[in-house]
Parts: structure tokens; sequence; C-alpha cells
């Protein structure tokens, strides 16, 4: 009975965290979690002296 | 005629007219004139050092390197 | 409907931004701290059909200004509904250049005067209306750091029912030929004596901004040569004991002994299960992510004590005192902050990287910046200084200032490989006013990547160490292994072929190599992947383990000594970082060239440093050298010829580049 239990939260676990990631890397997410993800995701390069070549 | 220096020549305290900036260097130029130092525009060195100054342009504090208190004539 | 939050570096742009849209984009008390832009929904009492752009901060939109080519670029080309123009108030002369520019442009203006409560404090009075008349907008004062009085919702509405509307200009530039810079500058006079005059009519000033004020007299210790650079140590110095000797260990400890006992009745409750599954959830997930989740209060009082540090406006002050430091390695003072960013994160480091003029200054301090431990380093750090020495201070002091040796030597090393270089870069930085730094802020600056922390963990290092413990469990024929049969499991097998490259730098063991490369993934992930591999969890209280294995029983789980640990520890904090770390680099070379050369310097970094601890501390300890020194010695020749030819070539492609005659006779 508690193998079922165990089996069944080890599932659940694994899909939510699985999805989470799969939705994140879809998003373009590079660095999950990080609060900085957002301006690390768009390759907006240009600020410095030396634009994108 | 008035005494031609370079701002790592002046003393803590003084505050002169900006005269030349002599450089270049025309990213440095541009870069001092639009935080305010161009002929004309008083300039404050508020203290020396070793390496470098700070001085005050338009109510802001900068810190300079010597590579531009020497360029900069007042 | 878009309005653009634009003004000059560090007026309070970001600070207001996340008070209207309620997000948390990082602030920091320094011109260029934000470098991308930030778009969000306003809140909802603030109008949330309507979003919110935050720029980087600019000077001015004249041609010849290369710095501010994100926000002149949205501006020009998306054409924002509405401009809320932040004003620092306490330099309103400076300010206005750029704001008579916006007003040009024919989108409706909403002046922000920030900071305005610096200027109370300090009795120097603004005119706002007659600003306003004279401007030809709104001007509404406002202090974006306070949480009630702060004119936000003035300014929001303003702006919202301007919407459409078009905008006159007090001040137009002339119709000039923008290509000519003599030009250009001529008019950029003329506007800047309008605005002189504006400000004559409307400020009054009790303190002038000439004279000497305490602040400038700290400010002269602060930046004197010896006495800034032992504060500068002392400061760092005392962030980091704090967090990893005092008080981040004294909350870790009760956290770890609850996850502890959590696994243990997880375990309990299995005991009748197949040993796979006991595995999984008990030592995988809870005791993998529980041995990273133990560091976390370590982590967050670190981020606190460094966000307040970065409110106060020290950071500034900082770079000033290592400037001379950094011009003799080929650098600057510009280099310093992300430096000291990179204590937190290492992502967020590299993308300050783009404030640096300089293309070659900028890439070498972008791959090199990552050698300053970061936040998801010190787990590994506090595991083997708890574990190995005690729990010491002396060793993350030494990481620390190694990485910073390894900067500085880095720098000199990319100044000789690409060639010595004449332009010499200027240093100028702009210092705002010291300031208390705001517990509130640091607090949520804290909670913010503690919640980073925890999602990272129970996703990226959960499943790592699921496949860890699984690769760990079964052999090839998917069976489970024998006691005392671990060397047949997948993982073993695997991480062997790696476990060999590093015999010389005395951690040839299949578990450590195995640990070290999932530290690719994650940092934290060294000490899940140590936890789930060796079965601890508990690295926090080693005095308990110590009761019941023996003397250092951690220590001899891992079959390491004092030397190999520190060397282990050197080789995983000295090379690359992580995927999203290198992905930041990308972005940041522009170029296969500097990326794959910033790649291959971290891993000969590592390589070496821990090479050279193990040896030499092996030679020191025992009186002979590790074993397999002439592989090692080998290898280290190698990337030394590597590093040479490489400046060969450089060098070739620059002489081709500007020869002259090539196979051309004299007459």
């Amino acid at each position: 009975m508690k193998t079922v239990i165990a089996l069944i939260i080890l599932v659940a676990i694994l899909s939510v965290v699985i999805s989470y990631l799969v939705r994140e890397k879809r998003k373009g997410v590079q660095c999950v979690g990080c609060p900085h993800a957002a301006q690390c995701a768009k390759k907006s390069c240009c600020s410095g002296s030396s634009c994108c070549h | 005629m008035e005494q031609i220096m370079r701002l790592n020549e002046v003393m803590a305290g003084e505050t002169h007219l900006v005269q030349d900036v002599k450089t270049d260097d025309e990213e440095m130029r541009a870069f001092l004139f639009r935080l305010g130092c161009y002929e004309g525009e008083p300039i404050t060195l508020i203290s020396k050092r070793k390496s470098g100054c700070v001085v005050a342009i338009k109510d802001g504090r900068y810190s300079l390197d010597n590579y531009l208190a020497e360029a900069i004539v007042v | 409907m878009r309005i653009a939050f634009a003004g000059n570096p560090n007026s309070g742009k970001t600070t207001m931004f996340n008070a209207l849209t309620g997000r948390n984009e990082k602030v920091g008390n320094w011109a260029g701290v934000t470098v991308g832009r930030n778009e969000g929904p306003f809140k909802a009492e603030y109008g949330a059909e309507n979003i919110a752009v935050d720029l980087p901060g600019a000077y001015s939109m004249s041609p010849f200004t290369p710095e501010e080519g994100i926000t002149s670029s949205y501006i020009r080309d998306e054409h924002p509904d509405a401009i809320i123009n932040i004003v620092d108030a306490t330099n309103l002369s400076r300010s206005l250049f750029f704001t008579t520019q916006l007003l040009e442009l024919g989108i409706p203006v909403v002046v922000a005067l920030n900071k305005s409560d610096i200027n109370d404090k300090e009795n120097t009075k603004i005119d706002a209306e007659k600003l306003s008349t004279k401007l030809g907008c709104p001007v509404i004062k406002t202090v974006s750091t306070d949480d009630k009085n702060n004119g936000l919702a003035d300014v929001a509405a303003a702006a919202i029912s301007l919407m459409g509307k078009g905008q006159k200009a007090p001040y137009l530039q002339a119709d000039i030929d923008l290509h000519d810079k003599a030009a250009v500058d001529a008019e950029d006079r003329k506007r800047y004596a309008f605005v002189n005059q504006i400000v004559k009519d409307v400020e009054s000033r009790e303190v002038k901004s000439s004279d000497t004020t305490v602040q400038d007299k700290i400010d002269n210790i602060v930046t004197n040569k010896f006495a800034g650079i032992i504060i500068f140590a002392a400061v760092m110095w005392a962030v980091f004991s704090i967090s990893q000797t005092y008080v981040g260990p004294w909350v870790a400890d009760y956290l770890v002994g609850w996850i502890e006992s959590f696994k243990e009745w997880v375990a309990g409750q299995l005991e009748n299960s197949p040993a796979i599954l006991s595995a999984l959830l008990a030592d995988g997930i809870v005791g993998g992510v529980g041995a990273v989740v133990g560091f976390l209060p370590l982590v967050m009082v670190m981020y606190f004590l460094i966000a307040l540090l970065e409110d106060c406006g020290y950071m500034a002050r900082a770079s000033v005192v290592l400037d001379p430091l950094f011009k003799r390695v080929g650098l600057s003072g510009k280099s310093v902050i992300p430096v000291v960013i990179g204590t937190g994160c290492g992502i967020p480091a590299i993308m300050a990287c783009r404030t640096i003029r300089d293309e070659r200054e900028r890439r070498a301090t972008a791959m090199l910046a990552t050698f300053i431990p970061c936040g998801a380093k010190m787990p590994v750090i506090a595991l083997f200084a708890g574990a190995f020495f005690a729990g010491a201070g002396w060793v993350t002091t030494l990481m620390y200032a190694m990485g910073l040796a390894l900067i500085l030597l880095g720098a000199l090393l990319v100044s000789a490989v690409t060639g010595h270089k004449f332009r010499r870069s200027f240093f100028i930085i702009d210092l705002p006013k010291y300031k208390w730094p705001s517990l509130k802020r640091a607090f949520w600056s804290m909670m913010e990547r503690a919640k980073a922390y925890i999602i990272k963990a129970s996703t990226i290092i959960l499943v790592c160490n699921c496949v860890v413990q699984i690769m760990q469990t079964f052999n090839w024929h998917f069976q489970v292994v024998e006691e005392g049969m671990e060397s047949t499991s997948i993982l073993a097998t695997i991480a062997s072929p790696f476990a060999v490259l590093m015999i010389p730098l005395g951690f040839g063991a299949w578990q450590l190599a195995a640990a070290a490369i999932t530290g690719f993934i994650a940092k934290e992930n060294v000490v899940g992947t140590i936890a789930v591999v060796f079965a601890i969890t508990n690295f926090i209280d080693v005095d308990e383990l110590a009761m019941t294995g023996g003397a250092n029983a951690v220590a001899a789980t891992m079959g390491l000594t004092s030397v190999t640990a520190l060397a282990y520890l050197a080789f995983n904090l000295f090379t690359p970082p992580c995927f999203a770390a290198i992905g930041a680099m990308r972005s940041e070379m522009n170029h296969r060239g500097w990326l794959w050369s910033a790649i291959g310097l971290q891993f000969s970094t590592g390589y070496t440093v821990a090479f050279l601890i193990y040896q030499f501390g092996t030679l020191f300890t025992e009186g002979h050298f590790g074993t397999a020194f002439i592989p090692g010695l080998i290898a280290e020749a190698a990337m030394v010829l590597a590093i040479v030819l490489i400046s060969k070539k450089i060098r070739a492609d620059f002489d081709k580049k500007y020869e002259l005659h090539n196979n051309v006779q004299a007459a």
C-alpha cells in the first residue's frame, strides 16, 4: 500500500517538475528560476558601443 | 593673460571655467559634453588623488582618472 | 498602449517601474544597472491595460553617442504612446538636456521630478509649475522609493490621459546636417544654453554643489589608495563571513536537522518497498534536494547583504578604488562592478559588461567575471569548508581572493594574447549620493533570490538528482547494482573516463567526476550529486556526523584529504560555471572565437589551479608529488601550446590586415 502511494507521489512530483521545465524552455528561459531570465532570453545585445555584428 | 592649466594642476576646492578638452578621443569629448563639461561651463575640483580626482559638474559628482584630468584645460 | 520610462542613468526609472508594475527588476545605486529593456503591465490600480517599458539610462539622443543605442532606437522605432521622463531632481541642469530632446519627438511626455525627498532635505527648491509652463508638459514631484506619498499615481494618470495627444516642443533643434560633427556640437551647446536658462529660473539651492560636504570627506577616505582597498576587503570579508560563518549556518542548522529527520521518516515508510523507490524518494529527492536547500539560509543572508551594499552607493566608490589595480592588467574600474555583481550571480555580471565601452575590455571582463564565486557556488564552498576544514572562514576568503587574483591574471593573459593595445581607455564614473540602504528593498531582493533558488532546487536539481540516483542504482542491464559492485553502475561507467583525466588533480574517483559534471548544469548540483552518490545530507552540522562515524566521516566517505578537497573545490569553482552563464557569454561575445576561448580559458584555469594545489600541496604535506604528475604536466604543456598558437594566429591576422607591401618589390 505504501509502495503505491510512494509511487504515485514520485510520478506526480516528476510530472509537475518536468512539465514546468518544458514550459519554461518553450518560453525561451535559459536559467530556470533566475530573476534575470527575461533579459537573458532575448538576444538583445545592443547597448555597448559595438552593436551586433 | 590667464594662466592655462590642466585640471589635474588645479587646487582642491577651486572652481574654473572649462576652456578645452584636448584629446583625440571623440568618445571622451562627447561623453564629457553630455555630462556638462564643455567650453564655458564651470567645473569644481572637489578632491585629488594619486590616480585621479573627484569633480563637480552641474550638480553631479564624478570620479575622473588622470587620463581625463590631464585632457581638460581650464 | 505602451508607456516608456526614459531618463538619465541612476535616476530611479527601474524603482518607479517596479512600483508601478509590481515587478521586482534589479535596481542598484549606480549608473548602468539596467542594460536591457523590461516590459510589464501596470498594476490594476494604475491602469492594467497599459504596458510600462523600462529602458536603460541615457544622457542624450544626439548622434555620436554610442552607448545609448537601446533607448534611442526604442523611442524612435517603436513609437511608445507616451513617455515618462524620470528626472533626477538633484541634478536638473544635466537631466533637462535629455528632456528637451524627448519633448521634440511629438510624443506626450510627463516629467517626474524624482528623488524630491533629497531636494527637500537639502533645501533645494524647484518650482514645478513654472517648469511645467516652460517645458509645455506636466511636471510632477515624485519619490519612487517612498511607499505612500510618492506621486506615482499622478504620474501614471497624467501619462495615460495624454496618450494619443501630440506634444509641443519648447525648444526645437535647428535643421542641421546630422553627419556634421561640428554642427551637431554647436546645436547641442545651444540646447544646453536654453536648459541653463530654465534652471536658473526655476531652481534655487541652499547648498551649492561645488561645496565640499560630509559625503566628500567620506569619499576621500574610501577612495584613498591604501585605506580604500583595506576598506573594500573588509566590506567583502564582512559580507561573506556573516553569511557563511555566523548568521547563515546558525539558521541552516535547524533547517538541515529537520530535512534529515524527514528523509529518515520517508526511508522508514518505504522500508518494505522496492529499494529503488526508497532510493529515489528518500535519498534522491529529499536527500539530494534537501542537501542543497540546506544551504539556502547562507545564500539568503549573502544576497541580503549584497543588496544593502548595492543600495547605499558604495559600488561606485569601490570601482574608483580598484581602478588603478585593474588598469595595470589592461582593464579599468568599469570592470569592477560586474565582478562585484558576480558574487551574487554570474549571469547579471556578464550582462553588466555591456556598459564597458572598449570591446576587448568588455569581452575580457565577460569571460573573467565568473571566476569570482557566485551564490550558486557558495553551497559548494560551504560544504567543503565544513567537511574538511571545520567550517574555517579562511577557506571562503581564500576562494574569493583566488577568484580575484585569477581575474587579474586572466586579464594580463588576454592582453598578452590579443597583442598590445594602443588605445588607452578612460575611466569616469558618476558618484551617487550615499544613502541609508533600504532594509525593506534588500529583504524583497533576498526573497526574490530565495524563491529562484528554491525553484531551481525543486526543478533542475531534483531532476538531475533523480537521474543520477537511477544511473547509480542500475547497471547497463537494468539490474540493481549489488553492494560493493558500485563501479558497474551506469553512472560509474560514464564518469570513469572523465575521472581518468582528473587523476593528476588528485580526485580520480568516478563519484567526484560525476558530481563535477553535473555541476555544469547548475553548481548546486555538485552538492546534490555528492549527497546522492555518498548518501549524505547533513553537511552543515558535521560534528554530529563525526560522532556517528568517527573523525571526519564525510571526508573519509568521499576519499579526499584536505589537499585534494581544496583542489577539487578549486576545480569546481574556476571551470565554466553553468550552461546559463555560457549562454550569457555567447550573447555578450557575439563572436565564436572569443566564446570558445573563454570556455577554453575557464577549463584550463580550473584544471591548472587544481593541478597546482594538488601536486604542490602533496609535495608540501607529504614530501613528494602526487600521482600522475608527469601526465598532468603534459596536459599543462598542451594548454600553454594552445595559448601560444592562438596568440600567433591573432598577431598574424593583425599583420595581414595592416601590412602594406606584400610581394611588392622596391623600385
